[in-house]
């Protein structure tokens, strides 16, 4: 019987072994639980009563049956133990070899650092073939990273630094979704694994970190805006109507006035929008009080999300 | 001469500020079912909103959702599943059960149920200035920053109801040592009351380190300490190893008195003495040690080196021997037995021993650290957790309700309601919770409103399966209010059983014995040694 629907798509070598080792336990289980629950069925009606002063049979114990079955289950959970003892230190020791990317957490998105400098966010692109080393770390509360393809997954721990590493990949695009609670957005905290040949990789390093991902040169601002708020993760909380999601909606803001949480009033311009995406706490919008955790963007990608929402109605 | 018990007295006198163990306990276990409905309204709000991926639109935004399985986790655990096995069950059956006339400090006894009290409305004031966000686990850095009063007010609550469980311990540990009647020797002692002294100890150990951790949180977010605070020396990861080292003992409370409970169901129902009646007492003891061994094993993941996992993966396999021990004995108990389905031993056997096994065998999978790597966090903890604590405590919970119903009310229960409620909540219980560990494998982690669309059918299956066991839950009530205005008197034993408190009347008088019973064996004297020609003898002699 296989069991693999019961297990996602497994793209390293590593992934696999940890399924063998979870295919392993569940016949173990299987076995067990057959077992108990066919005994459990067959004792209760074989020996049901049948009439009303029947009587079981008078027996306290036998200790040769109880040492077998405490022996018995103790040496399976040792196999499993060394097993599962083995293939831990396998996942805990990196190659030498290896390309190292730094992930951060922060709420609500994942901000990837590559060794030739760049960063991305919620985009996280790699080599096929490549040993690959990421070292997480989070910018505020506990995140924890996790590729369900790789059966990998760290918490991201503020002031500490956690790893993981893994060989070859498959091509592909996999889900990183954020497996420690860690507030208002957790549910949305999606990230996106690709993993695509060198070539292409090779073309993804050179545009730093942009090739393929966001839209052509000849794309308006407002296109190129869309494209970044959309891979920045900011569409997570803000909607592009006027709607709450968790911060203030985009929609049909830009060139009214706003009222702030200190009572005073600002014109939503450019200016302003540039000015809270790279210092959120300078002007906090009314009906808030905690300003927005800081973002990985520049001040020229603050004016293209600016042009965006100037067309959001 | 008119007996003390006939006196009567206001219903504050003869109820609120009752030192009558018995009393206390049936209070206890009327608050806990208040509050278990609460809880489980808040599950039902959950599955509901899981119906489809995405935003909740049912609710107000996201927060709210986040708000629901705090309080979820939160009051089914402190306000439901711990007081109603140690303080309802505990309050009402050891005493009786090894003979005594009341716990060994009645005035505690009624004080620590008024601090639970406290604690829960505590709890409840929540709901009218600010909610909790931050899961049951409360970890920081997250539960410094959320704003608010919900988390100050959890930490309240938490301190409160752990008092209310030192108490409690302490009463239980001293009644059973000193109170027992002459002959009740630890041998002679029911099973209950064993796993229930084990649970006290763990209470008594394990709720210190819950109080420190969760005071220090308090300190970091209102005096400016830096317990917690990574970037100033201090570490987030304190925070869990104190947190697991009561919460996961903690699972050991919810669970121990369980496998008491059905512990004392099983040999009366299959009219065979309890097999292995040491093994299981002991296994309860060595359960005990362990559970305080085994609580890194939830936070593999967490940032230490995953090696250093490895010890904590071999006390975690290690307890599940004393489990399966526990389980076999029960098999063994019902082999040869003359089982009869009444409505506890349903909830008992194919309840309880059928579906804890299940969370048992979830648990291995969960012990070994490289495959917790992938599942830890994600919905197959939920499954796993949940067979544990619904198909398992829960299971024995209700095993308990009914079992003793006749006994605590003087009533018997609706047997055909009654197996209504059981079926029910059967097949409930897995529609809801077997899913779960599919969608944790697939990709689904825990406390998410959001999930991959291919996900849904199982979702849905899960969400269905919650409304029947609300519909189970409801059954049991029904059952309880219509069995209660009933006019048919309980008889004093009506299963025929052996421990004490079915030696007096139903309900029993109010300092239970009017002579202190002697003990001359244990309780599961039951069978016959040929059960064949005892059968014959009595066709014989009719």
């Amino acid at each position: 019987m296989d069991i693999g629907w019961f297990l996602p798509e497994a793209i390293a070598n590593m992934a696999e072994k940890v399924d063998s080792l979870f295919i392993l336990i569940s016949w173990v289980s299987l076995a067990i639980f057959i077992l108990v629950e066919m005994l459990l069925f067959i004792f209760l009606i074989r020996y049901r009563r049948r009439r009303s002063d029947d009587q079981g049979l008078s027996i306290h114990g036998n200790t040769k049956i109880e040492i077998i079955w405490t022996v018995i289950p103790a040496i399976i959970l040792v196999i499993i133990g060394v097993l599962g003892s083995q293939l831990t230190y396998d996942i805990q020791r990196p190659p030498k070899d290896v390309y190292t990317i730094e992930v951060a957490g922060k709420k609500w998105a994942w901000d990837f650092k590559y060794p030739e400098g760049f960063k991305t966010t919620n985009e996280l692109r790699v080599p096929e073939g490549k040993n690959i080393l990421f070292k997480i770390t989070s910018n505020d509360v506990i995140h924890s990273f996790w590729i369900p393809a790789l059966r990998m997954k760290q918490d991201a721990v503020p002031g500490r630094q956690t790893q993981f590493w893994t060989g070859a990949l498959k091509k592909g695009t996999y889900s990183i979704p954020c497996a420690e609670y860690c507030g208002t957005m957790h549910s949305m905290m999606l990230g996106k694994l690709t993993v695509v040949s060198q070539d292409d990789f090779n073309q993804f390093v050179k545009s730093g970190g942009k090739g393929g991902t966001t839209t052509s040169s000849s794309a308006s601002p407002a296109e190129k805006g869309k494209a970044l708020a959309q891979s920045s993760g900011c569409l997570n909380c803000h909607a592009v109507d006027s709607s709450k999601l968790f911060g203030p909606g985009w929609g049909g803001v830009y060139g009214k006035s706003k009222k702030l949480a200190d009572g005073s009033t600002v014109m939503y311009d450019d200016q302003y929008i540039v000015e809270s995406i790279m210092k959120p706490s300078a002007k906090i919008p009314e009906g808030y009080t905690a300003p927005m955790p800081p973002q990985n963007l520049t001040e020229d990608e603050a004016r293209l999300i600016a042009e965006y929402m100037k067309t959001l109605k | 001469m008119t007996g003390e018990h006939a006196v009567r007295r206001g219903f504050v006198r003869d109820w609120l500020l009752t030192v009558d163990h018995k009393k206390i306990g049936i209070m206890y276990g009327i608050a806990c079912l208040i509050f278990f409905f609460l809880g489980g309204a808040a599950a039902l709000l959950i599955r509901t909103v899981l119906w489809k991926p995405g935003t909740p639109e049912i609710l107000p935004g996201p927060d709210s959702f986040n708000q629901l399985f705090t309080m979820h986790g939160t009051i089914m655990i402190f306000l439901f599943m711990i007081p109603m096995l140690t303080a309802a069950f505990g309050n009402y059956l050891i005493p009786i059960m090894i003979g005594a006339r009341d716990m060994a400090f009645p005035r505690m006894n009624l004080l620590a149920f008024w601090i639970f009290i406290l604690g829960g409305l505590v709890i409840l004031s929540s709901f009218f200035l600010g909610i909790p966000d931050t899961g049951w686990t409360a970890y920081p850095p997250y539960s410094i920053q959320t704003p608010g009063v919900g988390l100050d007010l959890w930490v309240a609550a938490v301190h409160i109801l752990g008092l209310s469980s030192i108490l409690g311990s302490i009463n239980i540990i001293v009644t059973v040592f000193n109170l027992r009647a002459s002959g009740m020797t630890f041998n002679r002692l029911p099973l209950l009351v064993w796993a229930m002294l084990v649970t006290a100890f763990i209470q008594l150990f394990g709720t210190p380190a819950l109080a420190g951790a969760v005071t220090t949180l308090l300190l970091d977010r209102h005096a400016g300490t830096i317990f917690y605070t990574a970037s100033m020396g201090g570490d987030p990861m304190l925070y869990q190893h104190l947190f697991w080292f009561y919460s996961h003992p903690a699972v050991y409370v919810m669970i121990l008195p369980a496998m008491g409970l059905v512990s004392e169901i099983i040999p009366v129902f299959a009219r065979k003495p309890i097999f292995g009646y040491r093994a299981i007492a002991y296994s309860s003891v060595t359960i005990g040690f362990l559970g305080f061994l085994v609580w890194a094993h939830h936070m593999f993941t967490a940032g230490m080196s995953l090696s250093a996992g490895i010890p904590f993966m071999i006390t975690s396999m290690i307890i599940a021997v004393p489990s399966a021990i526990k389980i076999f004995n029960w098999l063994a108990t019902l082999w040869r037995g003359s089982n009869v389905f009444t409505t506890p031993m349903l909830y008992s056997t194919f309840g309880f021993m059928g579906l804890f096994t299940i969370g048992g065998l979830s648990g291995l999978y969960l012990a070994a650290v490289p495959v917790d790597i992938h599942v830890h966090d994600t919905y197959f903890v939920i499954g796993h957790f949940h067979y544990v604590l619904f198909g398992g405590s829960m299971m024995a919970v209700l095993a308990g309700i009914f079992y003793w119903f006749p006994k605590v009310t003087g009533r018997m229960y609706s047997e055909k309601l009654g197996l209504w409620s059981f079926w029910t909540s059967f097949i409930g219980t897995n529609l809801t919770f077997f899913p779960m560990f599919y969608v944790g494998v697939m990709g689904m982690p825990r406390r998410v409103f959001q999930y991959d669309i291919n996900l849904q059918f199982a979702n849905d299956v899960a969400t269905i399966g919650s409304y029947i066991l609300g519909i189970g839950a409801i059954l049991m009530v029904t059952n309880i209010i219509i069995s209660l205005r009933s006019k048919v008197k309980a008889p004093d034993n009506p299963w025929g059983a052996k421990t004490l408190e079915w030696s007096v009347s139903s309900p029993p008088p109010e300092h239970n014995f009017r002579e202190t019973p002697v003990v001359t064996s244990t309780p599961y004297d039951f069978g016959v040694a040929s059960p064949r020609q005892f059968n014959e003898e009595n066709v014989g002699t009719r």
